[in-house]
């Protein structure tokens, strides 16, 4: 039986008609249309699908989204700032090369943020450790880690 | 891949959560991190009828730990809090540690204390640790609740002793004994989304001398049904001030007691070689800690 849900994504409340078994990735992709997420392993191992919920990285495809109710959803549409300018950790992303096929680089930069909201100041062992649930088979992970820091040294500054 | 069809439930307090525990009984799975949840009742390996998200449930989170007296932790407290706890790293570094390196962060920001001893995987990180420090589970239901070492608490492959009607609310973990240390270690194929292909951790009590062991307790994972608390090491060490030999001789016993499989992740051979490895080592680093308390 469908249920009538609120969810809160990137700060606008989506009204959508849900099933309890829906998962959170599924509604985000394709009731609420914000396709940036993406649906890889569906199995929780890869990363890909990685949004922050109340600022912490969690698994979309092994979310229920009816347990989402009540919580501020950020996907990586949501990173972008007001002003149309991409949010610092992107532009790192960017300015570093660290995007190839793109299709790990959201849940990627979602982590990124997540790490770098706990500890601005991360050494290149912690940003590995906290982006090891991420993986890129295009196998870019150096220039990830270097846009990370370099991210990080940009956050110090102004703290975003 | 869908999910079976099943009833939700999100309730708010414990005794919500308590009646339908105990109303809905086997037919229902309870919802924390569902890291390991999702992914069964994905593949369809069980379908239960109804949900209950304790995530709505203040009471379940929390870690309570006051200087001197151990530390309660709520069943649903996330492992990427107990990893960054700056009190657990205190008092507890091998629990911290064992947390951290469980599955990725998002995983560990899911993911809930009381669920990885409740999936009662033999290769789980943090009920090794827990078993070595003493943890004990408390087991509630709408009429009561009792307490249980948490080594009596997993029975072996996904079975608890736990009734129909109860579920695990909080782990009560003692303070840590003057002159001791607990260390943790495992091994597996890479660092992160593994599974454990043996994990240890290693509690140490010296006498006041600071050299002659009072306690030790050595626990092994994934080499065993479940977490597997060395009876021959204890023997073997107690009363004496250790040496490199007597350690070996010690992990030898270890490795004789493990009765690891053969699996995708590793071999039962390599399994028992590994148990040498890190029991040495660990008693090593833990002696040598308790040393310096």
């Amino acid at each position: 039986m469908k249920k009538l849900i609120e969810l809160d994504i990137n700060g606008r409340i989506y009204e959508v008609a849900i099933d309890a078994r829906d998962l959170l990735i599924d509604v985000i992709r394709n009731k609420v249309g914000l396709t940036g997420s993406k649906k890889g392993c569906g199995d929780g191992d890869c990363g890909a699908c990685t949004v922050l919920i109340d600022g912490k990285p969690e698994l979309s495809c092994i979310k229920l989204a009816i347990a989402s109710q009540g919580k501020k959803i950020t996907t990586i549409e949501g990173l972008v700032q007001e002003s149309g300018q991409l949010h610092p950790i992107q532009q790192a992303y960017v300015d570093h090369g660290a995007v190839q096929c793109g299709f790990c680089t959201p849940g990627m930069i979602l982590s990124s943020k997540a790490l770098l909201d706990r500890n601005p100041n991360p050494t290149e062992q912690y940003i590995k450790h906290e982006l090891s649930g991420n993986i890129c088979r295009c196998t870019g992970y150096k220039r990830i880690i270097e846009a990370v820091e370099a991210a990080a040294k940009v956050w110090s500054k102004e703290g975003v | 891949m869908f999910l079976n069809h099943f009833e939700y439930f999100a309730p708010k307090t414990p005794a919500e959560t308590l009646e339908l525990v105990a109303r809905l009984g086997s037919k229902a799975k309870i919802l924390a991190g569902g890291t390991d949840l999702m992914v069964v009742m994905k593949a369809k390996a069980i379908s239960p009828d109804y949900l209950i998200d304790i995530n709505g449930v203040e009471e379940f989170k929390g870690i309570f730990c006051e200087p001197g007296k151990g530390a309660v932790i709520g069943t649903n407290t996330k492992l990427a809090e107990i990893q960054f706890s700056e009190a657990i790293q205190e008092k507890y570094p091998a629990l911290a540690y064992a947390a951290g390196e469980v599955g990725s962060s998002q995983v560990r920001h899911m993911a809930s204390l009381g669920g990885n001893s409740c999936n009662a995987s033999p290769a789980a990180e943090t009920p090794t640790p827990l078993v070595a420090l003493g943890a004990k589970v408390v087991l509630s239901s709408i009429s009561g609740e009792r307490e249980l070492p948490l080594e009596e608490f997993i029975l072996g492959v996904r079975v608890l002793d736990l009734a129909e009607g109860e579920m695990l609310t909080k782990f009560i973990l003692p303070e840590p004994k003057l002159k001791s240390a607990c260390r943790y270690a495992y091994m597996g194929r890479r660092d992160a989304m593994e599974i454990d292909c043996v994990n240890m951790a290693v509690t140490i009590e010296l006498e006041n001398d600071g050299e002659t062991v009072k306690n030790i307790e050595l626990v092994m994972g994934s080499v065993y049904p479940r977490p597997l608390a060395s009876k021959e090491v204890t023997a073997l060490l107690l009363g004496q001030k250790l040496s490199d030999q007597l350690i070996e001789k010690a992990a030898e016993a270890a490795q004789g007691e493990a009765k690891p499989i053969d699996d995708i992740r590793a071999s039962a051979e390599y399994r028992r070689e590994i148990v040498k490895v890190l029991a040495c080592r660990l008693i090593k680093e833990a002696y040598a800690a308790a040393k310096g308390v």
